[in-house]
C-alpha cells in the first residue's frame, strides 16, 4: 500500500517536474521569439534612421542588430522544433527574415551608392510587399501559439503538482494512520504481555503451594494405604489363629477317633483270644477301609495346615513391609564401597557355591539410611546370585556414577535374565517371573522398590533373557528433608 | 493358686477364647474364668456400676486382655485398670496378635505385667497358653484393695 503510494508520488513528482520543464521551455521559446522580433525591429529602425540622417552610427547599430537576427532565428527554430505547427511557422518566419535581410542589404547598398531615393523606394516596397508585416504576423501567430501552449502547460503542470501533493498528503496521512494503529496495537500487546507476566508470577508463587499440597495429599494417601495394609493383615491373622487352632484340635480328635475305631475293630475281631488291656499301650493298627479313611482325613488336614502356614507367611510379609514403610530413617554419610563390600562378605558362601565373582567398581558416597541401603543392595545381590545361569560362572558387577545430584548405581549380572513382559511384574508383591526353581515369596523386589522410593529415588531394570540383567538404583546424593521420614503416627 | 483367683478374659474372638480356655485348663488351672467378648461389658464388670472399681474390693483378679476389641482398644482398659485405686495391683496379661514393637513398649509403659503374642502356629500357641497356665498356678495375686 505504502509502496504503491510512494511509487505514485515519485511518478507524479517526476511528471510535475517534466511539466514545469515544458512550461519553462515555452516561456524561453516565447522570450527568444520576442528577442528575435525586437532585433528585426531594431535593424529596421536603424536602417530607416540611416536612410533619414545618413549618420554612420545608425549603420553600425543596424549591422549589430542584423548579426543577432540569424542566431535568434536558429534558436527559435530549435526551441519550437517539438511542435510541428510552430516548426512550420518558424520555417516561414525564417524565409521572411531571409527576404527582409536581403532587402536590408539592397537598401544599404543603394544608400552607400548615395542612391537614397531608390533605397527609400525599396523600404516602402518592403512595407508595401508585406515582408515586415509577414514577419510581424508570423511572430504574433507564433507568440499566441506559445502563449496557448504556456497556458495549457501551466495548467497541466499545476494539475500534476496538485495531484502529486495530494498523493503525498494522502500518503502522509496513511503513514500517520498506520503509525497510530501500530502504536495502538503495540500498546495493547504490551498490556497483554504485562498481564500474562503478572499471571505467570502469581502461578509461580502458587506452584510451590500447590506442590506442597499435592505432596501432602500423596503422603496422606500413602499413609492411608500403609494403615490399611497393616490393619487388614493384622485382622486377617485373628481368624487364622482360630482356623489353625481348631484344625489342630480336629487333628487331635482324629487321632482319638481312629484310635478308638481301631481298638473297637480289634476288640470285635480278636475279643476271644486277647485280653482287653493288652491293646491299651500299643498303637492299634487300622485296616482296610478304615485305614484309607484315616489317610484321607490326614491328607485333608495336611492341606489345610500347609495353606494356613502359607497364608501366615504372606500376611507376615505384608506386615513386615508395612512396618518397614513406617520405620524412621536416620540419614548419615555412607561409604558405598564399604557397604557393598560388607554385603559381598555376607554372601561369600553363596557366591562360592554358585562359582560367582562379585566385582565392585568405583561408587559415589551418599547420605542416606544405612539399613535401607543394606536391604536394597543385599536383596539385589542375593537375586543376582540366586538367578544365575546354571553351568556358567557368575559375573556380578556393582558400579556407580553421579548425575545431577543423584547417584546412579547399577547391579549387573550375567544370569538368566528376565523377559521384557515381566520387567514390571517382578516389582509387584508376591509376583515372580521365569522358571520357578528357587524358593522365594516374591517380596524382595517389591520391598526394594518401596524402600528406594521412600529414600527419594527410583529404580529400573534392563534385561534380556539369557544375557543377564542390570538393576539400576538412582538415589539422591544428599539427604532431602522432604523425603518421607515419618512412618509413625 | 491358693486363694480363689478369678481370671477375667477379655477376648472378642470366641474361637480364641475357647482355645485359650482349653489350653489353660490343660495346664491344670481350675480357677473360675469369666469371659467377656467386648470392652464395654468387661469395663462394666471391672469397675462396677459406679465406675470406681470398689465393687471388686477384696477380690483377687487376673486380667487376660486382647488389644483389638470391637468397641475400644485394650490399651484403654489397661490404662484404666492401672490408674484405678482398687485395681492397679491386679496383674494384667496382654494376649494379642499384634507383635508391633511400639505397641509392646506402650503396654509395658502403661503397667502391663506380661505381653504375649498369639502365634498362628497352633503348637506354639497351645504351648504358650499352657505355660501361661503354669505361670498362673505359681504366681501370687493380691486382693483388690485401696
Amino acid at each position: 500500500m505504502l509502496v504503491a503510494v510512494s511509487i505514485a508520488s515519485v511518478l507524479l513528482v517526476n511528471k510535475a517536474r517534466d511539466d514545469s520543464g515544458w512550461v519553462t521551455h515555452t516561456v524561453e521559446a516565447e522570450s527568444q521569439l520576442n528577442a528575435l522580433l525586437l532585433e528585426i525591429r531594431r535593424a529596421e529602425s536603424a536602417a530607416r534612421g540611416f536612410l533619414l540622417t545618413r549618420g554612420s552610427e545608425f549603420l553600425g547599430d543596424h549591422e549589430a542588430a542584423v548579426a543577432k537576427i540569424l542566431p535568434y532565428a536558429d534558436k527559435v527554430a530549435h526551441l519550437t522544433g517539438d511542435n510541428p505547427a510552430q516548426a512550420d511557422n518558424a520555417r516561414k518566419l525564417r524565409d521572411a527574415i531571409a527576404t527582409r535581410l536581403e532587402q536590408f542589404k539592397r537598401e544599404l547598398n543603394l544608400a552607400r551608392q548615395n542612391d537614397f531615393a531608390a533605397a527609400t523606394a525599396l523600404v516602402s516596397e518592403a512595407a508595401a510587399g508585406g515582408t515586415s508585416a509577414t514577419i510581424r504576423d508570423l511572430g504574433a501567430a507564433m507568440r499566441s501559439e506559445e502563449e496557448r501552449l504556456l497556458a495549457t502547460r501551466s495548467l497541466a503542470a499545476d494539475r500534476s503538482q496538485v495531484l502529486a501533493s495530494s498523493v503525498t498528503i494522502a500518503g502522509s496521512g496513511m503513514v500517520i494512520a498506520l503509525a497510530g494503529m501500530s502504536i495502538f496495537l503495540l500498546r495493547r500487546s504490551s498490556r497483554a504481555r504485562d498481564e500474562a507476566e503478572a499471571r505467570l508470577r502469581d502461578t509461580n508463587l502458587n506452584l510451590e503451594a500447590i506442590v506442597a499440597e499435592r505432596t501432602a495429599d500423596l503422603r496422606e494417601a500413602n499413609d492411608e494405604i500403609q494403615r490399611f495394609a497393616y490393619i487388614v493383615s493384622h485382622d486377617l491373622r485373628s481368624p487364622l489363629v482360630n482356623i489353625m487352632g481348631f484344625t489342630s484340635e480336629l487333628d487331635e480328635l482324629r487321632a482319638d477317633i481312629f484310635r478308638r475305631i481301631a481298638r473297637l475293630g480289634r476288640v470285635a475281631a480278636l475279643a476271644p483270644s486277647m485280653p482287653e488291656d493288652a491293646t491299651d499301650n500299643a498303637e492299634p493298627e487300622l485296616e482296610g477301609p478304615d485305614k484309607r479313611l484315616s489317610e484321607d482325613f490326614s491328607e485333608a488336614l495336611g492341606f489345610i495346615k500347609s495353606s494356613i502356614a502359607r497364608m501366615d507367611r504372606l500376611i507376615t510379609a505384608i506386615l513386615n513391609l508395612t512396618r518397614e514403610g513406617r520405620r524412621e530413617f536416620s540419614p548419615e554419610r555412607i561409604n558405598m564401597r564399604e557397604l557393598i563390600e560388607n554385603i559381598g562378605t555376607t554372601v561369600a558362601h553363596q557366591a562360592a557355591e554358585a562359582e560367582a565373582r562379585i566385582r565392585i567398581a568405583t561408587l559415589p558416597d551418599i547420605v542416606s539410611d544405612r539399613l535401607a541401603l543394606e536391604q536394597i543392595f543385599s536383596n539385589l545381590i542375593d537375586n543376582a546370585l540366586k538367578y544365575l545361569k546354571p553351568g556358567v560362572p557368575g559375573e556380578i558387577e556393582i558400579r556407580g556414577r553421579t548425575r545431577l545430584g543423584f547417584a546412579v548405581i547399577d547391579v549387573i549380572d550375567n544370569g538368566r535374565g528376565i523377559e521384557a513382559r515381566d520387567h514390571q511384574r517382578i516389582f509387584d508383591l508376591f509376583r515372580r517371573a521365569g522358571i520357578q526353581d528357587k524358593p522365594g515369596q516374591g517380596i524382595g523386589l517389591a520391598h526394594v522398590r518401596a524402600l528406594v522410593r521412600r529414600l527419594g529415588g527410583t529404580m529400573s531394570v534392563a534385561s534380556e533373557p539369557d544375557r543377564g540383567s542390570t538393576f539400576t538404583v538412582t538415589l539422591p546424593i544428599n539427604w532431602n528433608a522432604s523425603v518421607r521420614n515419618t512412618g509413625n503416627d | 493358686m491358693t486363694n480363689p483367683v478369678s481370671i477375667i478374659m477379655v477376648e472378642d474372638d470366641e474361637g480364641h477364647a475357647r482355645l485359650i480356655e482349653r489350653n489353660i485348663r490343660r495346664s491344670g488351672v481350675n480357677n473360675e474364668i469369666l469371659p467377656f467378648t467386648d470392652g464395654t461389658s468387661a469395663v462394666d464388670y471391672l469397675f462396677g456400676k459406679d465406675g470406681t472399681g470398689s465393687a471388686r474390693k477384696g477380690q483377687a483378679l487376673l486380667v487376660l486382655l486382647d488389644l483389638n476389641l470391637p468397641d475400644m482398644t485394650g490399651i484403654d482398659i489397661l490404662r484404666r485398670i492401672k490408674e484405678n485405686a482398687f485395681l492397679k495391683s491386679t496383674p494384667v496379661v496382654v494376649l494379642t496378635t499384634t507383635d508391633d514393637s511400639h505397641e509392646i513398649k506402650r503396654c509395658y509403659e502403661l503397667g502391663c505385667n506380661v505381653y504375649i503374642t498369639k502365634p498362628v502356629n497352633y503348637e506354639s500357641f497351645a504351648n504358650a497358653i499352657r505355660q501361661l497356665g503354669l505361670f498362673f498356678s505359681v504366681i501370687k495375686v493380691p486382693e483388690a484393695v485401696s
